[in-house]
């Protein structure tokens, strides 16, 4: 085991990269209806390919005041847990990065199904992203690197109907709110029912910042729309000091950008077609 | 299968060119969905264009009530709470839409979410896509809005959508009713005749007819207040939350509908055997 510095491909990823690019046998993750899809999309699969980061990252040095300008009043989320946020959006873009060099030394146009996760690992925590490296048939290169989450058969069904999957987006925002008398107040056991303002606020806040930080990644690709696969909100609390709470949101959304393009040749639309399935399916 | 596939090579050269050709940061409308690829491309074929995800929240705290343990009986305090905190989020993502100038909101989905951090503490969401339609489909002189202005809401999947334009009739909103329900225990005397014995238990099944009934009652009445004609996808559900085995949310939701036109003919479906699981 050699010691590898963080740049590029770890020694491992680089030489399967090189043993996938040779030629021989290709692996993919696909299921035999995405497989299938692909193929009537024009995408051939080149090879499975992962990308991988481990960083050591928590809210650290969190403490009640400086957070709060105006007591109470809404805080900025570049501070302090500005770092944090930092380290989850490295996180990310890292292994996806890692993720598309993979998928460029093996010659590939694109990369379909990523699955995002993250995964606790002894006190840190590892980013994982995991796809299937396509390659469309014919002579026209794209020139950048495409990435979906989407399925090979939602991938089939969009380039059929003039939707190319462009770049997997995602926003991340982090946000901490002080439980002021107000807040303790509304929550506490005697309020009767009553919207808790400071932790709608804090929520909405924050999922409004995700939202905003994914729109300007899909502007940033030049893509037409999203489409949205998964949205989460974690919500906890911290205690600074004695006495004395803080809630923090942690809010995510991953999607797919598409871009529009018409097709010369002549591609049949896929038409939505009614049909009564001769089978029993339970309803859930 | 390969005349099939000569006849689309078409598609991956030209979905490459456009990402060759593509301009990072150009001005575009920019649409972001929450809708799976297959209702996507079924809203689009309906003659609607997504324009964005919207979103309400409330975090409400749910107040707490004494009933007598002995007797039937709605929890007022706790059906407003569940109602009130609804409304809130739904009003919310309402607000978002209205913004975007849309027509209406597809693929709706209500969640609650009791918090860990506080044991009365619940997180109510209204997520969905906003669309606006092509001027093709719109009938002249109509509008897609309720008759309150406001963009037609509704739960259906891009699939059900599709196929109730189709068949037409359009989406009005939302109607939901719910009913929190005390289940009074049984008496001493009564739980002791009844041990060892398959009897029907006259007041739960009473209690729970009830109960029920409010929740449906209430959504009826919210359709009529939108002059719908019907009511399709009604789901009737019971949530227990976290008010233990005698108190129960029953919650009914569906989607008011009005005609588009007279005739409410659709294709008759093929029939198919899928050869999968």
């Amino acid at each position: 085991m050699t010691d590898w510095n963080g740049v590029g491909l770890p020694p491992v990823a680089d030489q399967r990269v090189r043993r996938a690019a040779a030629g021989g046998p290709w692996t993919s993750l696909l299921s035999a209806p995405a497989a299938a899809g692909l193929r009537v999309a024009g995408l051939a699969p080149v090879g499975e390919v992962m990308g991988s980061i481990v960083q050591q990252i928590s809210l650290m040095g969190v403490s009640c005041g400086s957070y709060l300008p105006g007591g109470g009043q809404w805080l900025s989320t570049s501070r302090g847990v500005g770092p944090y946020l930092d380290a989850l959006n490295r996180g990310y873009a890292t292994a996806l990065d890692r993720l598309t060099q993979e998928a460029t030394a093996i010659g590939a146009d694109g990369v379909v199904g990523i699955t995002l996760a993250t995964e606790p690992l002894a006190g840190a925590t590892e980013f994982t992203a995991l796809g299937t490296a396509v390659r469309a048939r014919g002579t026209q290169r794209a020139g950048r690197m495409f990435t979906t989450a989407l399925s090979g058969q939602d991938v089939a069904k969009l380039m059929t109907s003039g939707w190319m999957p462009v770049r997997l987006v995602y926003g991340v925002s982090v946000a901490i709110r002080h439980d002021d008398w107000q807040t303790r107040r509304q929550a506490s056991w005697g309020a009767g029912n009553t919207e808790i303002a400071g932790y709608t606020q804090l929520v909405n806040h924050t999922r409004a910042d995700a939202r905003v930080r994914l729109a300007k990644r899909v502007r940033a690709t030049g893509a037409d729309g999203t489409i949205v696969s998964s949205m989460g909100l974690r919500m906890w609390s911290v205690e600074p000091s004695d006495n004395h709470r803080d809630h923090v949101a942690q809010a995510s959304v991953f999607g797919t950008a598409i871009a529009r393009f018409a097709t010369t040749g002549p591609a049949p639309a896929a038409r939505p077609l009614t049909f009564l399935p001769l089978q029993h399916r339970s309803t859930s | 299968m390969t005349e099939v596939d000569n006849a689309q090579l078409g598609i991956p050269a030209d979905a490459m060119r456009r990402l060759a050709e593509m301009r990072p940061g150009q001005a575009t409308s920019l649409f972001t969905s929450d809708l799976s690829v297959n209702e996507f491309l079924l809203v689009r074929e309906a003659g609607f264009r997504p324009v964005g995800l919207v979103l309400g929240s409330s975090i409400y705290h749910v107040g707490f009530q004494m009933g007598r343990w002995n007797r039937n009986q709605e929890l007022t305090t706790l059906s407003q709470a569940m109602y009130h905190a609804r409304e809130l989020a739904m009003t919310r993502m309402e607000a978002e839409a209205d913004q975007l100038g849309a027509d209406g909101i597809v693929g709706v989905r209500l969640e609650i979410e009791f918090k860990e951090f506080g044991s009365d503490l619940a997180e109510f969401i209204a997520v969905g896509t906003a669309v606006i339609a092509d001027e093709s489909s719109t009938p002249e002189g109509q509008s897609w809005r309720n008759n309150r202005g406001l963009p037609f809401t509704s739960d259906l999947s891009g699939q059900d959508f599709w196929t109730l334009i189709q068949a037409g009739y359009a989406p009005l909103g939302m109607v939901m009713g719910t009913c929190v329900y005390h289940v009074a225990h049984q008496r001493f005397w009564q739980a002791m005749g009844n041990i060892g014995q398959n009897v029907e238990l006259p007041q739960f099944t009473e209690a729970l007819y009830d109960a029920r009934e409010l929740a449906m009652s209430r959504m009826q009445a919210e359709a009529e207040q939108l002059k719908a004609e019907g009511i399709v996808g009604v789901e009737l559900r019971s949530h227990g939350h976290r008010w233990g085995g005698h108190t129960t949310e029953f919650f009914a939701i569906g989607t008011a509908v009005r005609p588009l036109r007279a005739d409410h003919h659709i294709p008759a479906p093929q029939l198919v055997l899928p050869l999968t699981d």
